[in-house]
């Protein structure tokens, strides 16, 4: 590894246009909480208390998508201060749920929500956050989990860069021996697609996975949409699902878009 | 008479869940300006929604808030079965008593332990409350855990879950899952009704106000999905009728909308339902209740963080009996066929009645959404509770005392703008007099036989709003010759952002220390301000947890007799040259 860590390094979690579900990752750890703060200096994490956006530290956590432009200034400082830039999360990681307006026309959004839109400051784009710096690694998940980060950090403490997990959320639920719910019950599973890391959630108890952890590496994405449509599912119904959660990923995108009327 | 304007100004409330900030500006004793500011990004859910199909509905509301996912995914599909005329089994319904048990009992556990306690007993954050009060911090993350795993049980996962769906839940948990959970839930009665009875017994302030609680309302049982809208100024409506009473308004400072009842402000949240449902309490809850000092209802809006400790009582009381009650059933779920129409849903999250209203198509597609979160209900509720209670403390309160108390009463409704309500930096203009007294002396102060080897000056800002004066001072100072002539002498200059109680350190090697920090002030001639930390006069009772601002970062550390022989602070409007002359003064004596 080019950079070595600290005895005991210092870490940073940022927040931009996000729910907080991927910083609970974190804030849940319970008693674990307590003893990550022996491992690492949390130097910066607004929500459990200590701040200090601006100071150097060797992982930078970052969760939330680019939505103002006061949001791009921020993350190159983030980014000029830290060693390892880490996204945790669906929003970070390709816009999230929010870049769903990337496709529309937010002025028009805007005017319909508030009665005096001239005081709202909105990017028309939510953009994740590769989009601006040189991301280090991609955590990926809506929301992510604690063994993800956790697997991440203690990684990064034993002095090597963590392994992606880029497996299909199918492959997940062979291992588990879960049954296929596209097989026997017709439903419209984004597994084969998706990349595992939520421990195959949906499928285990019963219902399609709607691909929040985003894109498997190499997947098939046409095969499993014309799969979709032939379960039933008009078109529109077919995009929405590429376009969800995660409707900025590259893989997912033009799919969703294709599939569009 | 003096005329005297103070301004507080708090840039940014909070990074998190929404971003906020607070402006107060008092003149000759009266407020005339005090805003709570939400300006996170708008994002848009109820125009994702529109053109949805049912199914997809709980999966995207979820992602409003990562801490009462739970709520959002209620309300909806209330709503939404009520269009489609689905009428759920008494498990579906029992089950959603049990989901609902979790995220209160982890939500109320976070606030509680790792955002507000840390306030009140002085603390930066949970990891130091930690190392003085471990077994409460211990016992607190407890909870939350025991309530991720409830939420879990029947969701797959504690946030965003998946096991709820419209009809009903996707899968039955097995009896062995539900036998380990009643077995940690019935042990962590106890230390519920400790945590209970240490949060009675700690020092609140007295702030008794009227105000208006509105709750959801069962004659049968403490209200989670299911009830009437009730206030104890005699509103009693089904939920359908919210629209007619209350009005969602749109003010130039905020980007969550202001919910206002009848035009006026109200209060959702624990408070309000012990205030208007503690007859429905369990009588196990009930009996802790009796023994409190603490009476309910109550019109003491700290009293809202015992509220939250009875409530996470109430919540193992609920579940232990939900789980002893419970069998497993292979229809965890009824059929249903999508119609057409309009429904309303609302149901009692952690923080207040979350109001949702669906107009669907005959497809079984979302037309149009309404989501009415309880921040926006009682954000005017708290610019209200801030305007009394100010007044009530004395608007002529020294600054930080007001401050301290602002933040307080904000981080007190747990809003959601601020699953973490950091107030980051304290900006203060009086024109007049300082700290309240006329302590301020038109005398600069000065270092007295000042050994360079030991001085430092410290530059202080943020990167937001123009906060950056002490910054843009420490860098015209290094340009200058004089400067750096003592530099040579073993004078030490940096900048630090928002150091909070970390200050402390930062200054420990020194004995002589300058603090440049920013003011805000309309008035292009404000002048600076500086005087000697040793005649601040006290230090603050009660701190802000997640971030102190400069004074009291140094009230702080002057009470821990930890100032170096001599610190100043230098507060500074803007930039100019007068200013760093006048520094160079104070070092170079």
């Amino acid at each position: 590894m080019s950079n070595a860590l600290t005895n005991k390094p210092r870490v940073a979690v940022h927040k931009f246009s996000s729910c907080d579900g991927c910083q609970l990752a974190l804030l849940n750890l319970g008693e674990s909480i307590l003893q990550l703060s022996q491992l690492v200096d949390i130097k910066h994490f607004a929500e459990a208390g200590p701040i200090d956006e601006d100071t150097k530290v060797d992982i930078a956590f970052i969760e939330g998508s680019v939505s103002t432009s006061l949001d791009i200034t921020r993350l190159k400082k983030i980014r000029d201060n830290s060693t390892y830039l880490i996204t945790m999360g669906a929003c970070a990681t390709s816009g999230g749920i929010q870049a769903l307006r990337n496709m529309a026309n937010t002025n028009q959004w805007i005017a319909d929500i508030y009665a005096n839109p001239s005081v709202i400051d909105s990017l028309d784009n939510s953009s994740p956050i590769k989009n601006h710096v040189n991301v280090d690694l991609e955590l990926w998940g809506c929301p992510i989990n604690k063994r993800q980060i956790l697997t991440a950090i203690r990684a990064l403490l034993f002095g090597v860069l963590p392994t992606e997990e880029h497996d299909k959320v199918c492959a997940e639920c062979k291992r588990q021996q879960t049954v296929c719910v596209m097989v026997t019950k017709n439903q419209p599973c984004m597994g084969p697609v998706t990349r595992t890391g939520c421990g195959a959630l949906c499928p285990h108890i019963g219902r399609a996975c709607y691909a929040c952890y985003g894109p498997a590496e190499n997947s098939n994405t046409r095969a499993l949409a014309n799969r979709l449509h032939g379960l039933g599912l008009v078109k529109d119904e077919v995009a929405r699902r590429f376009l969800f959660i995660n409707s900025g990923a590259e893989q997912f995108n033009p799919e969703g878009l294709h599939w569009k009327t | 008479m003096t005329t005297k304007t103070i301004n507080i100004n708090v840039p940014v409330l909070a990074r998190v869940e929404g971003e906020g900030a607070l402006d107060l500006t008092i003149e000759n004793k009266k407020i005339t300006d005090l805003k709570l500011r939400i300006y996170e990004p708008p994002r848009y859910f109820e125009k994702f929604l529109e053109g949805r199909n049912h199914y997809d509905v709980l999966d995207t509301v979820s992602r409003i808030c990562g801490i009462c996912p739970v709520a959002y995914q209620m309300s909806a599909t209330h709503a939404i079965e009520s269009i489609f005329d689905i009428t759920i089994t008494p498990w579906i319904r029992t089950m959603r008593r049990l989901f609902y048990c979790g995220e209160w009992l982890q939500s109320h556990s976070l606030h509680i332990h790792l955002l507000a306690a840390p306030d009140f007993l002085g603390f930066n954050s949970v990891i130091e409350m930690s190392a003085h009060y471990g077994d409460q911090v211990r016992r607190g993350l407890k909870l939350q855990a025991l309530g991720n795993d409830l939420v879990a049980l029947l969701g797959a996962r504690s946030v965003h879950p998946v096991g709820a769906m419209i009809g009903g839940f996707s899968h039955a948990p097995d009896q062995k899952s539900i036998d380990a959970m009643l077995q940690r839930v019935t042990e962590a009665k106890q230390d519920s009704v400790n945590l209970v009875q240490w949060l009675d017994n700690l020092d609140l302030a007295d702030d008794e106000q009227d105000f208006i609680s509105v709750a959801l309302h069962h004659d049968d049982e403490y209200a989670f999905n299911e009830g009437r809208l009730i206030s104890d100024s005699g509103l009693d409506i089904p939920v359908s009728e919210f629209e007619k009473h209350f009005k969602e308004l749109h003010v130039d400072h905020s980007t969550a909308l202001h919910c206002l009842f009848n035009g006026k402000p109200y209060l959702v949240g624990p408070l309000a339902r012990l205030n208007l449902n503690k007859d429905q309490l369990p009588k196990e809850v009930k009996h802790v209740l009796q023994g409190l000092k603490t009476v309910f209802p109550s019109n003491n809006m700290f009293h809202s963080i015992i509220a939250r400790a009875v409530e996470i009582h109430f919540t193992l009381v609920e579940a232990e009996q939900i789980l002893r009650n419970y069998v497993y059933t292979d229809q965890p779920y009824v059929e249903f066929e999508p119609k057409a129409g309009t429904g309303y849903g609302c149901t009692e999250a952690p923080r207040g009645i979350l109001w949702h209203r669906y107009d669907m198509d005959e497809a079984g597609c979302v037309k149009k959404a309404i989501i009415v979160p309880p921040t926006s209900q009682n954000q005017p509720r708290i610019e209200q509770d801030l305007k009394d209670s100010l007044i009530r403390l004395g608007l002529d309160s020294a600054k930080d005392k007001l401050q301290l108390h602002a933040e307080t009463v904000i981080r007190n409704y747990d809003p959601c703008i601020s699953c973490a309500t950091h107030f980051l930096n304290l900006n203060l203009v009086r024109d007049g007099v300082f700290e309240g007294s006329n302590q301020l002396s038109t005398i600069v102060p000065q270092f007295k036989n000042i050994e360079l080897n030991k001085a430092a000056i410290i530059g202080i800002g943020s990167p937001h709003e123009g906060d950056d004066a002490g910054w843009q001072m420490i860098d015209q100072l290094l340009q200058n010759r004089t400067i750096k002539s003592l530099q040579q002498k073993g004078l030490s200059l940096f900048k630090l952002d928002r150091p909070g109680i970390a200050l402390a350190d930062n200054i420990k090697p020194y004995d002589f220390v300058l603090i440049i920090d920013a003011i805000k002030s309309n008035d292009s001639e404000q002048d600076f301000i500086c005087f000697d930390a040793h005649q601040l006069k006290s230090a603050i009772k009660q701190i802000s947890s997640h971030d102190m601002g400069v004074l009291e970062s140094v009230a702080l550390i002057k009470s821990l007799h930890l100032l170096p022989k001599q610190l100043l602070i230098f507060a500074v409007p803007d930039i100019k040259d007068k200013f760093i002359e006048e520094i160079i003064n104070i070092i170079n004596c």
